[in-house]
């Protein structure tokens, strides 16, 4: 299609360049994350403009304390921003309440973790199914057998997260974070517990997702080999995105 | 998904499960047994009162359904009055003293001629009826009780008695004695405590009462048909306060373990519940889903404490043949509905500290 795209329409330059002409997705216009620590206001975002276009997968990198999880949090609807606007498929979460943020967070967004965060009483085929159960459509046994499939982890369902080893958690977490169908994936240093074996084995799967299905995926890392997976790098720094800076 | 939720969570701390199920446990059976206790002792007395087979019984003024609780007693004399009113068959004076060694006991002081005439007469199971002065009638449940044999001489009120029969249950005391001695014994000569009297047909009831109502004016007169509705735990003083304040302590109970139980499961799956919130759970499936915890939890406690109603009932009767405990479907019921309230009480502030945890924090928490 990118080969398509750039031939019939030639005059809009390459493939990403191309897709602005589509509404992002996902956009933050001087975004500000503050926090109180005691009497002082500690700012993690000051000021991001940052824009991802549908199917896009992007990677976010910066040093450590610079606020690549604060970003998430806030684009996902976890956090709530101090200053400036968030678009998730054209609704302002800071103009949302809490419960309209939770809602839209259901139904929009999957998130994956670092520490993976399975429910340690539920065995694989439970996590997954409780996401199913939350969004409130109840169990599609389609859904899930594609998804388990994709994610190879067919024979697997019925263990607990205990039972599995990290790459296996981790990938039960994607399944879980997708099963839902969502507009965005949001995933915070997802093989940052893994060793490298597993490592690739995740993001060649992330990658899968996105090329495949069409999912559109924002990943922090602090890996730059996984940066080779994804179609654009966003670097951060002090809370502000410095494009084509290099920052680590 | 909510239930498999719920189970997989109980189970996952099986012993903190078992000590949450155990309070409501305790709890439950607190309150049906407490219950089951006193009515079962009233009723059981009630129906004592009932099977003596008189038809009315004549207290002195302002007496209490409790014969143990009467007032001082009156002079014998008043029943030659009461042998003269129409359809009036037969009169027994009764003096009543009570006996607190070895449990809590009434004695009937009798003259068994009278007595037998208005209550039908003693089923004897052994021995024979009373000819000296110290001879003593046990019932069956109390020759049990206390391993009393017909022939054995046995102390009360100080005083030694000769087993003299051991006679069915059910005429009002458990423990006979000869009037005369006994008046002499509580120096009360020429006293009753009651009067009972036997009409010449059960229809004349009302009328003799009238009657009596007339001649004795402020004396407690009573059908003995109404005693089983009189006595209930209300008409005692104090009693009703008493049941109600031991319900309220053995809620506490129950409320205190299921609020520490639902509190240290919040603390401890904080993580989680900042991942059921990543997943879009708001606030009221974090409640729905501690509330219905703690209620299962409950439901199990409930269940075992009405087996250990039975079992602790069930003991002591074994140890104790006379105690009556009555366990009715009713306050069992009532004790699961206090039990399932408390329990969804105690569980909700954890819940709603739950349901506030910033999600953030939550998934950070270790
Ligand atoms: N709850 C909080 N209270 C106060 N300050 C916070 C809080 N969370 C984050 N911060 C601060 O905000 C800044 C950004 O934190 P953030 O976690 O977003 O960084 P990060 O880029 O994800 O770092 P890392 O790579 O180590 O995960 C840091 O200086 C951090 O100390
Ligand atoms: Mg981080």
């Amino acid at each position: 299609m990118g080969i398509a795209a750039t031939i019939t329409a030639p005059a809009e330059g390459p493939f990403f360049q191309g897709k602005k002409s589509v509404e992002p997705i996902l956009k933050t216009e001087n975004l500000w994350k503050l926090y109180r620590a005691g009497k002082v206001d500690v700012p993690a975002l000051r000021g991001v403009n940052f824009a991802v276009q549908p199917g896009e997968s992007v990677a976010v990198m910066g040093p450590s304390g610079c606020g690549k999880s604060s970003l998430l949090y806030v684009i996902g609807g976890l956090a709530q921003a101090s200053r400036g606007k968030v678009f998730v498929d054209g609704n302002d979460l800071t103009s949302l309440s809490d419960a309209a943020r939770t809602r839209l967070r259901r139904h929009k967004i999957g998130f994956v973790f670092q520490r993976f965060n399975l429910l340690p009483t539920l065995t694989a085929k439970g996590n997954i199914a409780i996401a199913q159960f939350i969004h409130g459509d109840g169990f599609d046994p389609h859904r899930f057998d594609v998804v388990t499939q994709l994610l190879g982890l067919a024979g697997r369902m019925h263990h607990k997260p205990s039972e599995l080893s990290g790459g296996e958690q981790q990938r039960v977490a994607i399944a879980r974070a997708i099963i839902n169908e969502p507009k965005i994936l949001l995933a915070d240093e997802p093989t940052g517990n893994l060793d490298s074996k597993n490592s690739e084995v995740v993001l060649q799967m992330l990658r899968q997702l996105n090329k495949d299905l069409g999912q559109t995926i924002v990943m922090i890392t602090h890996n730059p080999e996984a940066t080779t997976y994804f179609d654009r790098v966003v670097h951060m720094r002090d809370g502000i995105i410095v494009d084509g800076v290099p920052a680590d | 998904m909510m239930g498999e939720l719920i189970a997989r969570n109980l189970l996952h701390r099986p012993l903190r499960t078992l000590i949450g199920v155990m309070a409501v446990a305790v709890e439950v059976a607190l309150v049906v047994l407490i219950v089951g206790l006193t009515s079962g002792l009233l009723t059981e007395t009630a129906k004592r009162i009932e099977g003596i087979g008189a038809d009315i019984m004549l207290q002195p003024p302002a007496a209490s359904v409790f014969l143990g609780f009467s007032g001082s007693p009156m002079p014998i004399k008043i029943g030659e009055r009461l042998s003269e009113i129409k359809y009036v068959q037969s009169v027994a004076p009764v003096l009543l003293q009570f006996n607190s060694t070895g449990g809590v006991d009434v004695i009937y002081g009798i003259d068994p001629d009278s007595f037998r005439t208005v209550s039908g007469g003693f089923v004897f199971i052994e021995g024979h009826d009373m000819e000296g002065p110290d001879d003593l009638l046990v019932d069956d449940w109390a020759a049990k009780a206390k391993h009393i044999k017909v022939g054995d001489t046995y102390k009360l009120l100080n005083h030694d008695w000769h087993v003299a029969a051991i006679i069915e249950h059910g005429k009002g005391a458990r423990l006979f004695v000869p009037l005369d001695t006994l008046q002499d014994l509580v120096g009360a000569r020429d006293k009753a405590s009651i009067f009972l009297i036997k009409c010449t047909r059960p229809e004349h009831t009302e009328d003799v009462m009238e009657e009596i109502r007339h001649t004795l004016p402020g004396y407690t007169v009573r059908p003995l048909k109404d005693f089983l509705s009189l006595m209930t735990s209300t008409n005692i003083p104090g009693l009703q306060a008493f049941i109600n304040a031991m319900i309220a302590l053995a809620v506490c109970i129950g409320l205190l373990v299921i609020f520490l139980t639902m509190y240290t499961t919040v603390i401890e799956r904080t993580r989680d519940i900042g991942v059921l919130k990543s997943l879009g759970a708001d606030s009221s499936f974090i409640i729905r889903a501690l509330l219905s915890e703690s209620a299962a939890l409950c439901v199990l406690g409930i269940f075992a404490g009405v087996g250990l109603s039975y079992a602790v009932r069930a003991a002591f009767l074994a140890g104790f043949p006379t105690l009556s405990i009555l366990i009715t479907p009713g306050w069992i019921l009532r004790a699961a509905g206090i039990a399932l309230i408390g329990a969804v009480f105690g569980a909700s502030y954890p819940a709603w500290l739950a349901s506030r945890k910033d999600a953030v924090e939550a998934l950070s928490y270790d």
